[in-house]
């Protein structure tokens, strides 16, 4: 991990140092560099269960830089640096490399890419982010594309570590991603608000008994045409899901000492941590996190027409047992949107669906499943140049659970930025967006970009 | 430039052709035999004016198309000063670099935002087509991702300034109907001022724009456009260079003139016929940077 590390810090230094030994010597346009640094504040009107914080503070510190020494080679950077007030930054200087922690880390290295490109072809290696999917709702098809849920309502994408080489003719594109070292998604912390045990489970201590990361490597296909005034692709992934399994264990004594006793965890509404049956005779709950094997066969279209464009996307999910991972549901996972733009509004409002064709006895955390069976729309409106405002909502449709934001942002000069959001959660505990109906927030935050 | 020249004759006559102009023409040459209107029938005369409002709508087209094609170029690149004046005056600045292959209608262009900090690398990629409205995508660097941009309102401001999405297309000169509606003056220089009003074919926010084509060198002076018979936005070309042999104009000022805001775009490191490659103006080229 050391050596790993080194190596990763080495070429970041290289591509540093050329880069400023680039502006200095050649074409401005040959480096580019963008950053910011933004704080923020959390500030929640109640008290969760199992957290009494209702103050959070968050800083990140992000810069991307960007080399370009010839027109057919790039090499792009990021390094972002944390700190937080609600312990969910390690407390560690380490450059982490690979976003497997449990928590963010402090100091981590958020890509490391090369580009080669030559006529049609394209070759992206290293640490990167690859984006499949046309809707802005939910992406059923972006399998490469793990995100932080530390705060479900408010998430982050984390790059993979992989090779991507894309070839397009014409209005025809192919991409072929191969992926050695799986991301997990990153999960709420256990004994934080955005974990919601609920029953008689909720008075027992909750331990991370770690996670069964998958060793073997994904690789996935997608093929997209650009027609005349509509576009489509297909898309194939064959590898882990990024959202777990979740395994929860009752133990007696102190976890790792006395063994497991017996599973009390019982399949729940997809999307929670699941309804806990007796647990009685138990001291504490130990999670565990296991990446089920999918295969996942996508489609996804934007078709404007003089009214509205619509846009849909769905990805139908298989899957099979692999090592500690049980086999998960199998189902279809959808969503369809029309998005108009009429004067200074931006207007997207849809419906994501699921089928499930296929149901099995594991419980998952799965916020996409989740937020299924709900009818969501967005509006954003320009005030000016320097202000707008966006209203998003998710409502589901058995009406058990709601969430709605509103936001306001405001820029100042060339580099700041004040971004004022309100978040309303409300529902019922058994709904994956009601269970949060404790976590209601408004979020305060101050960007500085550069 | 002899093509300007017979090109200016030609604007001339047309002028001459609007209705409220008809009682001088006799003194104009080349249109003499309508000044003599006594001895014609009222028929005569409704035909001949209407062959003068055709050839002037000829004329206005004929005009339209030469300031098109002197500013053919196989590719263009620059970098845009944006800055944005509202009714009191604050300002909002935002800069890019520019890129365009082809023109008139069936070109692509990448247009990649540097200033300010936050939107720096921002792409849109615009696909022009001669028979409708563009295609356009943008790539937005901080969530890693392309979007088709919903454009069925065409009239929605660009990233807040007062230019809309429809003022950054390319006017083709196939879209729109011309009339010539006379002679003015813009900044000292002479123009024809020359009503157009887009086809059926072509949806536009506009009921009609009015434009002002400097004589001697073919350039756009100014464009007014109205909705119904008042206008909303105007924009004023000034500081025109001959940049490679084509005369630009490397401010361009709009005024929205309900809102009483203004956004002045200025163009710098102008450049024609660039090198550029098909495969610069792709989704996937404009994840680079």
């Amino acid at each position: 991990m050391r050596r790993r590390f080194n190596k990763a810090f080495f070429v970041c230094f290289v591509l540093f140092v050329s880069s400023r030994y680039a502006v200095v010597t050649t074409q401005a346009q040959t480096v580019t560099q963008r950053g910011f640094v933004e704080g923020r504040a959390l500030l929640f009107p109640r008290e969760a269960p199992n957290d009494p914080t209702r103050v959070v503070g968050d800083l990140l510190a992000r810069e991307e830089l960007v080399v370009k020494p010839a027109p057919w080679v790039q090499f792009a950077t990021g390094f972002d640096l944390r700190a937080n007030s609600h312990d969910q930054v390690e407390d560690s200087w380490r450059l982490d490399v690979d976003d497997r922690g449990v928590k963010r880390p402090r100091a981590s290295l958020r890509r490391l890419t090369a580009t080669v490109t030559h006529g049609p072809f394209t070759i992206d290696a290293g640490k990167q982010f690859i984006r499949w999917g046309k809707a802005d709702i939910i992406n059923p098809t972006d399998r490469f594309a793990p995100r932080d849920f530390l705060t479900v309502v408010d998430t982050e994408v984390l790059g993979v570590t992989g090779v991507r080489g894309v070839v397009q003719h014409r209005a025809e594109t192919l991409e072929v991603v191969w992926v050695p070292r799986f991301t997990p998604s990153r999960l709420p912390l256990l004994d934080q608000r955005w974990t919601v045990i609920s029953g008689a489970a909720a008075a027992l201590p909750l331990v991370d008994a770690g996670s069964d990361l998958p060793e073997r490597s994904q690789a996935g296909l997608r093929w997209g045409h650009v027609g005349s005034g509509f576009e489509y692709s297909l898309s194939f992934y064959n590898g882990f899901n990024n959202l777990p399994n979740v395994g929860l264990v009752g133990q007696v004594g102190q976890v790792g000492q006395v063994g497991q006793v017996g599973q009390v965890g019982q399949v729940g509404q997809v999307g929670q941590v699941g309804q806990v049956g007796q647990v009685g005779q138990f001291s504490v709950l130990a999670l565990t996190r296991s990446y089920p094997a999918i295969r996942t066969y996508g489609a996804d279209a934007a078709i404007p027409t003089p009214w509205f464009t619509i846009k849909g996307e769905a990805a139908y999910f298989t899957s099979r047992q692999s090592g500690k991972a049980a086999a998960a549901d199998e189902y279809l996972l959808y969503v369809v949107q029309i998005e108009r733009q009429t004067g200074e509004w931006m207007i997207v409002a849809g419906y994501s669906g699921d089928v499930t064709t296929k149901r099995r006895s594991t419980l998952a955390f799965a916020p996409d499943r989740g937020m299924a069976r709900s009818i969501v729309a967005r509006a954003s409106y320009t005030i000016d140049p320097v202000r707008s405002v966006a209203f998003e909502t998710a409502i589901h449709q058995n009406g058990r659970g709601a969430f709605g934001k509103i936001e306001y942002s405001q820029t100042s000069g060339q580099h700041w930025r004040a971004t004022v959001t309100g978040v309303g959660i409300a529902g019922h505990s058994d709904d994956f967006i009601g269970q949060y109906h404790h976590n209601s927030h408004v979020r305060v935050a101050v960007r500085y970009s550069f | 430039m002899s093509n300007g020249c017979e090109k200016g004759q030609v604007g001339r006559v047309g002028q001459v052709g609007q209705m409220g102009q008809v009682g001088r023409v006799g003194q104009v040459g080349r249109v003499g035999q309508v000044g003599q209107v006594g001895r014609v029938g009222l028929l005569g005369l409704a035909l001949a004016l209407l062959s003068l409002d055709v050839r002037a709508a000829d004329n206005a087209r004929q005009i339209v198309d030469e300031a098109q094609k002197r500013t053919d170029v196989t590719s263009q690149r620059y970098e845009g000063l944006l800055q944005v004046f509202d009714a009191r005056g604050k300002v909002s600045d935002k800069r890019w670099t520019m890129e365009r292959l082809g023109a008139h209608g069936q070109s692509k262009a990448v247009l990649r935002f540097t200033v300010p900090a936050e939107v720096k690398g921002v792409a849109l990629l615009v696909v022009n087509h001669p028979d409708r409205a563009s295609d356009q995508w943008m790539w937005t660097p901080a969530i890693e991702r392309d979007r088709r941009i919903a454009l069925q309102d065409r009239a929605t401001r660009f990233f807040g300034t007062d230019f809309s999405f429809e003022d950054l297309e390319e006017r083709d000169v196939n879209h729109y109907e011309y009339v010539l509606a006379g002679d003015d003056t813009i900044d000292g220089a002479a123009c024809w001022k020359i009503q157009s009003t887009p086809r059926e074919s072509k949806s536009s926010q506009y009921t009609s724009s009015t434009i002002w084509i400097r004589k001697d060198n073919y350039a756009f002076a100014r464009i007014e456009n109205y909705l119904k018979d008042q206008v909303v936005r105007r924009l004023n070309y000034s500081n025109i260079q001959n940049v490679q042999g084509i005369w630009t104009a490397k401010q361009l000022e709009m005024t929205d003139i309900r809102r009483g805001s203004r956004t002045r775009l200025t163009l710098d490191k102008l450049e024609y016929n660039v090198p550029l490659k098909d495969e610069d103006f792709t989704l996937q080229a404009i994840r680079r940077r």
